[in-house]
């Protein structure tokens, strides 16, 4: 029966420290500014008062683990609605690459989630105004996991790029967005990673928001040469750092 | 082994189309793996506004938390083995037009932390959304007498007003399908009666 189960409500004795990980503040400089010019949102969004510095207790350190175990993993293939499907228009590409913490150590069975647009610049979902077609072989998302050496891996197709609807100059360039759940809640993550050699990259509001130029390279996948993998498809690669660092052991 | 020091990715919007595919099913935490969750399940609901009080649709709002004995499912627990199998710990909601979220969960026990206080119980909750360039973070309290209870996260909060805001508020009257009782959180990403959100 719901609510009616017994629960412990005493407190036990105080537990152990738990193993030390640091999670520095973001370097402002290698992130996306909070406020950004032309993008009227992020003025009426972002909070007006500073964030709070808080300790970081058990509850933030920990975060969901196994989520493969309450979220369905999809096939490493979404070129096609189906599996062996009619694959959707667009050129084939695959998408690889690394997640893990800031000292290098992968980060193994992370889940991933990715959603894009088509290959018009169009993406399946409700509040896309956005006068190009629905590709009716292509869903536009998939959810993966890391292997044991924090590799993921998914077959798609490039979007296309497109108009934000409320300005009247601003086009998106090809972007994925990345979901990625690492094991603490301090390093949940969420981006977009846009492809190398786009002009529009060079006029994105939210690309060039990061000030760094270095930062602003960890948005934008590698090409691989054309020679490695299938004749059929294009490789981008990207690697994900997510903040956690274990702490230096001291000297003994 | 080596121990490298690499520069954490920049973090980046999620614009206007995350997919309801992703968030449906997540929103009720009350049972897992087949089992039904111990302890006192709750309606946990709330909108979230920007300035002037307009809604923001299609927001995602997470949430973790640890079981009805204050114990989460995660190896850095040291009670973890004895963590609840029928409680997760973790969902996701998306808003609706009027920035409506709601999630069926179980209230979280309390539990020591590593210093010896008392961790009050509470919900780790964070926001995502098109002109949030990062996520918002802050932690939803329930305790009675909130006035009196020292935890040290919500003593970080000094202003009386923005501490009271990250205490949800029980529902006279519950407005949920099941029946369970409910407690309403908003979000007031920005504007006068703005929630406290903490370092990200």
């Amino acid at each position: 029966m719901p609510g009616q189960s017994p629960i412990e409500h005493s407190i036990p004795p105080a537990l152990p420290a738990a193993p030390e990980v640091d999670y520095e503040p973001y370097l402002e400089n290698t992130q996306l500014a909070r406020y950004i010019d032309h993008y009227p949102r992020s003025f009426t969004r972002n909070p007006s008062q500073p964030l709070i510095r808080r300790p970081l207790t058990l509850s933030e350190r920990t975060g969901p683990v196994e989520l493969q175990r309450r979220l369905s993993i999809d096939s490493e293939d979404i070129s096609s609605k189906v599996p062996g499907g009619p694959r959707a228009m667009g050129q084939y590409i695959a998408v690889t690459g690394r997640v893990m913490d800031e000292n290098g150590a992968p980060l193994a069975g992370a889940v991933i989630e990715i959603w894009q647009a088509n290959s018009a610049g169009k993406y399946v979902h409700e509040l896309d105004r956005h006068q190009a077609p629905i590709d009716p072989n292509f869903a536009g998302l998939g959810r993966f996991e890391t292997d044991a050496e924090g590799q993921y891996k998914f077959l798609s197709i490039k979007p296309g790029a497109y108009p934000v609807m409320e300005s009247d100059w601003w086009w998106r360039p090809p972007h994925i967005h990345f979901s990625i759940f690492g094991p603490s809640w301090m390093n949940r993550y969420v981006t977009q990673i846009f492809f190398p050699g786009e002009p529009l990259n060079e006029t994105d509001l939210l690309l060039n928001a990061v000030q760094d130029p270095e930062a602003r390279e960890r948005l934008i996948f590698e090409s691989t040469p054309t020679t490695v993998g299938a004749v059929n498809l294009l490789i981008f690669r990207r690697d994900f750092v997510l903040r956690g660092k274990r702490a230096t052991p001291e000297l003994e | 082994m080596d121990r490298m020091n690499l520069p954490t990715s920049p973090y980046c919007t999620i614009g206007p189309f995350f997919p309801g595919e992703f968030a449906e099913g997540c929103g009720d935490l009350t049972r897992f793996a087949g089992k039904q969750a111990r302890g006192r399940h709750i309606r946990l609901a709330g909108t979230v506004v920007e300035e002037g009080n307009r809604p923001i649709q299609n927001a995602v709002v997470e949430i973790w938390q640890p079981d009805a004995n204050g114990i989460f499912r995660h190896p850095l627990d040291p009670r973890s083995k004895d963590a609840d199998p029928g409680f997760f710990g973790w969902g996701r909601a998306r808003t609706d037009a009027e920035g409506r979220y709601t999630f069926r969960t179980v209230m979280p026990g309390a539990y020591p932390n590593e210093a010896g206080a008392t961790r009050c119980p509470h919900i780790n909750l964070m926001v995502l959304a098109i002109g949030l360039t990062r996520r918002l973070v802050t932690t939803v309290f329930f305790t009675e007498g909130f006035d009196q209870v020292s935890d040290p996260v919500l003593d970080c909060v000094d202003d009386p007003v923005r501490r009271g805001r990250l205490c949800a508020i029980r529902e006279e009257v519950s407005n949920d399908a099941g029946g369970l009782p409910a407690y309403r959180f908003d979000i007031v990403t920005r504007g006068p009666a703005e929630t406290a959100f903490f370092t990200d």
